[in-house]
């Protein structure tokens, strides 16, 4: 298993230097600048203030300068300077990621609780009334766009009923204790988890019912079945082990794009995360922030899979023998 | 029949009588101001870049900055001058120099007395420095005359209008804070320290700003408020969803749909009002660029301008809120404003018939000539407006390609490369029209780069004396008759001009007092708002 930590996070390297190239190259071709969009905020027009400004941000030196200096800093850990914020671009995403770990965690868990198990309810009641409301559920929360699930949900626990709260993170200037914290943050969380959560959890439960009814025709799952094994022993040990591994692999490839779902339901539920920050950087041309989140998704992204591939370790005998 | 009898005329007389002196008595306790818990906020537009931006950076840091840091003086709703920083600012006869009174007893939130230096550092390093207002562009001096007396000194004479509705607009910052720093980038932009009412207390990026009491605030009973927060949301439609389950007391700027704004101000628990904008008066303008022989021509403009339905952007596109514009100045502005200048009703026959006279009959393929139409990317409406003009000027015979750049890209196509033949764009506007407004039209107002200032390249050196005259006139009356003629030229030529004014409102809840009467509630302190938690 080490071997293959290793190899993974030595592929990691030139990936992310990849990404750090493409992107560079990217914004670079946008039109506009962060200079541009400073000096119009600032109403700066005097010349020599414009090019005292563009030495700063380093961009009077040559793009392919600017790209090996910042590959430099990265390999520092330095993401540079967010002049925008007044603030490193490291302190920047670090204030800013905890609030995305939390919601992208809380909402891949509702989508593979919800998903997974609907799956395997829908695959093991097949062609009956479950399977026809679980298919149903699974076309509407895949049909329905996460910005507008979420103010429905808004409209509904929080305007009628009164709830849960409408948005942010926590009670602002609220002083609840460590347990009070707690209990605050989770029902801050539900709507916007639930939102993003149920689109992901109806992917899942197609995958899954696909997977478990593809898997319950195996020879394996008869032979479980003569040996007079019963019908709930054999869909969970023998079924549901072995079906799991498609959504596993979903998993691995969601991830990142639960990161940029989340850019929309940050914005309804005034959640404080990456997407936001993601969204005012590109806005305001803010290239280091920008930059800064792009690594930070790879990185994201490489240790996701490298869970994936820890997971298929586990799950598939095949896999650890070939290790 | 049922009859009345004698004992039910008196008691209804005496109850009638009774709630008539009642009721004004029981108005006046609920409109007096009363310590109220903590004021939630919101607006409707996007987080700032930083609580405080010195050059200005728009209404976002203006909203969140103004609760900190304080102006010398504010306007009224009918743009009288109040105190707030300086208790009296004394023009001298020949309005060559002011002195300015400064208010006794102020600390910084820091602990720190606000004093004479403060506000001579402000003056020629911030104010004239940095904000560049053109109310200090003649200031060549700044001195403490007294113990809490400043006189600035000016090399001609300054309109006494004009220095005051500046002192509204630049803040006082403190000196100890900025002296000898990038202003720019002072780690203070982030967490001001200032002498207004609220006190800096937190900003976590992506959802709020929050503000405690200044308990030291030199306004007795002030701020009314416990604590202030400023919540963002990105989408309006939680904005409407965050009024109705009551954790939002007050937005401003349109902080919801349109159409939510009437059914929340259909609903008793909830008041919008259009009044508090006097002073920050927005709307949507369309600006001809005179580097393009054929749109630089004034009767083609003129042309164009009869081929818009001003009254169809106002009411299908912006919901019925907006009106039309009628002058360069907006009709909110009471000092200045004239609409006895040439209009242009809407005739796309009569438009047609112009561009046939200019010589630009319809071509074989249909058109007169293409154009580059771009409308600016900073409010989703400019791109509906953009279709539209782009339909209008197609009727007529303009092919008109849309373009419909980002922030970023729309500064710098419009401002920056002048990319355009017609730019659809906006402004906000105070009262005084120098040099805000005028910056838009004068040839010193063509600054490449630069936003919001003379993109057209229109040059007319009657107009720049007129603004001249306007920035050393002393006389309101001769002001007024002034900015009348410079009005009727720029509605002559069309260098820019206003399409719709736009309407703004303010949503709030019902029981939150002491807004209304504001000239410019943005800018405004809040420090007079309160919570009624009586009912």
């Amino acid at each position: 298993m080490g071997r293959l930590v290793r190899r993974r996070l030595l592929q990691a390297i030139p990936l992310i230097l990849g990404v750090i190239v493409l992107n560079f190259g990217l914004i670079q071709l946008a039109p506009g600048t962060m200079l541009d969009v400073v000096t119009s905020e600032q109403q700066i027009s005097d010349p020599a203030q414009i090019e005292r400004l563009r030495a700063l941000y380093g961009m009077d030196q040559p793009p392919i300068v600017q790209l090996g200096k910042y590959i430099l800093s990265v390999i520092q850990l330095d993401f540079g300077y967010s002049y925008r914020h007044n603030d490193e671009v490291l302190s920047v995403i670090a204030q800013h990621l905890p609030g995305t770990l939390i919601l992208m965690f809380a909402a891949m868990s509702i989508a593979i609780v919800v998903g997974v198990s609907a799956g395997i309810v829908a695959a093991a009641k097949l062609n009956m009334a479950w399977d026809a409301i679980i298919s149903l559920a699974v076309v509407f929360f895949f049909a329905a766009p996460t910005f507008w699930l979420g103010i429905m949900l808004t409209i509904v626990f929080s305007v009628q009923l009164g709830w849960l709260p409408i948005g942010g993170m926590f009670t602002i200037g609220a002083d609840f204790g460590p347990l009070g914290w707690l209990w605050d943050l989770i029902r801050h969380l539900i709507l916007p988890a639930t939102s993003l959560g149920l689109f992901y959890a109806a992917i899942y439960a197609r995958v899954a019912r696909a997977s478990v009814l593809e898997v319950a025709r195996l020879d394996f799952v008869r032979t479980a079945r003569a040996k007079g094994l019963s019908g709930s022993r054999v869909l969970i040990a023998h079924v549901v082990r072995n079906a799991l591994l498609p959504v596993v692999t979903m998993f691995g490839l969601q991830l990142s794009t639960v990161l940029g779902g989340s850019v929309v339901i940050e914005a309804v539920f005034s959640w404080p995360g990456i997407g936001s920050l993601m969204v005012d950087a590109v806005m305001s041309r803010n290239y280091p922030v920008v930059l800064g989140v792009f690594v930070l998704s790879a990185v994201v992204v490489v240790f996701a899979n490298l869970l994936v591939d820890l997971a298929y370790y586990k799950l598939d005998p095949r896999i650890k023998e070939k290790a | 029949m049922k009859t009345i009898s004698r004992r039910t005329t008196l008691l209804a007389a005496l109850a009638t009588t009774a709630l008539t002196l009642l009721a004004p008595m029981g108005a006046t306790a609920q409109e007096d101001p009363q310590p109220s818990r903590t004021l939630l906020a919101t607006w409707g537009g996007f987080e700032p870049q930083a609580v405080f931006v010195p050059a200005g950076g728009g209404g976002s840091p203006e909203f969140t900055s103004t609760k900190i840091l304080e102006p010398m003086l504010e306007a009224d709703d009918e743009l009288n001058f109040e105190p707030v920083l300086a208790t009296a600012v004394t023009p001298s006869e020949d309005f060559m120099s002011y002195t300015i009174t400064i208010r006794e007893g102020v600390t910084w939130h820091d602990g720190t007395p606000f004093t004479t230096d403060d506000v001579v550092f402000n003056a020629m390093e911030y104010w004239k420095g940095v904000v560049a207002s053109a109310a200090f562009q003649f200031l060549t001096g700044a001195e403490a005359t007294g113990e809490n007396e400043v006189t600035l000194t000016f090399s001609q004479p300054t309109p006494e209008f004009f220095l005051k509705s500046a002192l509204v607009r630049v803040l006082v910052i403190p000196k100890h804070i900025y002296e000898g720093t990038e202003f720019a980038t002072n780690e203070a932009n982030n967490a001001p320290i200032g002498t207004g009412p609220f006190v800096f207390e937190e900003w976590v990026r992506g959802s709020h700003i929050e503000y405690s009491k200044n308990e030291n605030y030199w306004a007795d009973g002030q701020p009314y408020a416990d604590g202030l927060i400023i919540r963002y949301w990105r989408d309006p439609s939680s904005r409407t969803a965050a009024f109705e389950a009551g954790e939002v007391d007050i937005g401003v700027y349109n902080p919801i749909p349109a159409a939510d704004i009437d059914r929340l101000g259909a609903m008793d628990e909830f008041a919008t009002s259009t009044g508090g904008y006097l002073t920050s008066a927005w709307a949507s303008t369309i600006e001809f660029n005179s580097r393009n022989p054929i749109v630089s021509e004034v009767p083609v403009r003129q042309a164009i301008m009869h081929a818009i339905d001003k009254a169809f952007i106002a009411d299908v596109i912006y919901s019925g809120k907006a009106v039309p514009g009628t002058s360069f100045v907006s009709s909110s502005n009471s000092k200045f404003y004239s609409d006895d200048v040439p209009q242009y009703a809407y005739d796309p026959e009569l438009a047609a018939q112009m561009l046939d006279e200019a010589g630009y009959p319809v071509g074989d393929d249909g058109t007169r000539f293409s154009i580059e139409l771009v409308a600016a990317g900073w409010f989703e409406e400019n791109a509906q407006i953009g279709q539209y003009v782009k339909q209008a000027l197609g009727d007529i015979g303009i092919e008109a390609n849309l373009n419909v750049p980002d922030r970023p890209s729309s500064f710098r196509t419009i401002y920056g490369e002048y990319a355009y033949d017609i730019a659809l764009s906006n402004h906000s506007a105070p009262a005084e029209l120098v040099p805000v407004q005028t910056n838009f039209v004068t040839t010193s107002g063509i600054l490449k780069g630069v936003p919001f200032r003379n993109a057209s390249g229109y040059s007319n050196p009657e107009l720049d004396a007129i603004v001249e005259n306007l920035t050393s006139e002393t006389d309101e009356a001769v002001r007024a008759e002034l900015a009348h003629e410079m009005q009727t030229i720029l509605a002559e030529d069309l260098p820019i001009t206003i399409l719709v004014e736009h309407t703004s409102t303010t949503v709030a809840s019902a029981d939150v007092k002491g807004y209304d009467h504001l000239a410019n509630i943005l800018a405004n302190s809040w420090a007079g708002l309160w919570i009624d938690e009586s009912e």
